[in-house]
């Protein structure tokens, strides 16, 4: 006999779920942190409103290079940056991606067109990934 | 879950939900525009750099407009506090009692964090300085 109710959902669904709160915290927190330290590094005096926010969304150095920061060493190049850039872009990317994935299960109903959008999901996710690590370790061919 | 409907887009706004329902549909708007623009942008990168083809360096050029920037900046912020919001009215459901209030306080977080850097980079914008 069917249950009354609708399934509990698998527990993975319940892991994302949990994933997506604590990803979106972590998110705001580490561009936060970006933006409070280039701000004591001298960036108060070197950046517009806008290189702040391009450098809190990403902070990789030619993120702010074409505005009023001089020499991006020591304190904006470094490989400090490369990882915590790669890091906020993964975690983005998962959260984001995971979101198309519930809005593609929202709309769309059909099985295999359904199949065929979070396939489509998943490629662009490691797509999105590799151009990523690509551009933020400069692995041009 | 889905049983089959046919609402159209107004009669889907007069629905009960009402802001509720409406922060939603805009968390929902905006976070499907982050993911558009900046996924497209940091693709754009990549074949800029891969490639330098046209299409990405003109993709490029109108993602880094100011009116361009300033649409992520209303995406990115609108989705940052409500998702706080939501997150902390699921981890803390008694507070969802003082829901509206939690709404207006975002709105009243939200214009001047959106309006002032918006109003600076507008400014910047208009007198051709970026």
């Amino acid at each position: 006999m069917r249950s009354r109710y609708p399934s509990r959902g698998s527990s993975l669904e319940y892991y994302l779920w949990i994933f997506t709160r604590l990803s979106g915290v972590l998110m705001l927190l580490m561009a936060a942190f970006g933006m409070v330290y280039n701000n004591l590094v001298g960036g108060r005096l070197l950046m517009d409103v806008a290189a702040q926010f391009r450098w809190g969304f990403f902070p990789i150095y030619w993120h702010v290079q074409n505005t009023n920061v001089p020499d991006v060493y020591p304190n904006w190049s470094n490989s400090f940056w490369q990882v915590y850039a790669l890091i906020l872009l993964a975690v983005a990317a998962m959260h984001g991606f995971n979101g198309l994935r519930v809005v593609v299960e929202d709309y769309i109903h059909r099985p295999y067109l359904l199949l065929f959008a979070k396939g489509l999901v998943i490629v662009l996710f490691f797509f999105t990934l590799f151009a990523g690590s690509v551009i933020v370790f400069e692995l041009f061919v | 879950m889905y049983q089959g409907r046919h609402v159209g887009f107004l009669e889907g706004l007069r629905y009960q939900g009402k802001t509720h329902m409406l922060a939603w549909v805009l968390h929902r708007i905006t976070g499907l525009g982050i993911l558009v623009l900046v996924g497209t942008h940091v693709i754009a990168a990549f074949f800029l750099n891969a490639i330098g083809d046209n299409l990405s360096t003109t993709i490029t050029t109108v993602y880094e407009s100011t009116p361009f920037q300033i649409l992520v900046y209303f995406c990115v912020l609108y989705h940052a506090l409500n998702g706080l919001r939501l997150i902390v009215e699921d981890f803390w459901p008694p507070l969802l009692r003082y829901h509206h209030q939690l709404l207006w306080f975002q709105w009243l977080v939200f214009v001047p964090v959106f309006g002032l850097p918006a109003f600076l980079m507008l400014m910047g914008y208009l007198s051709g300085a970026a």
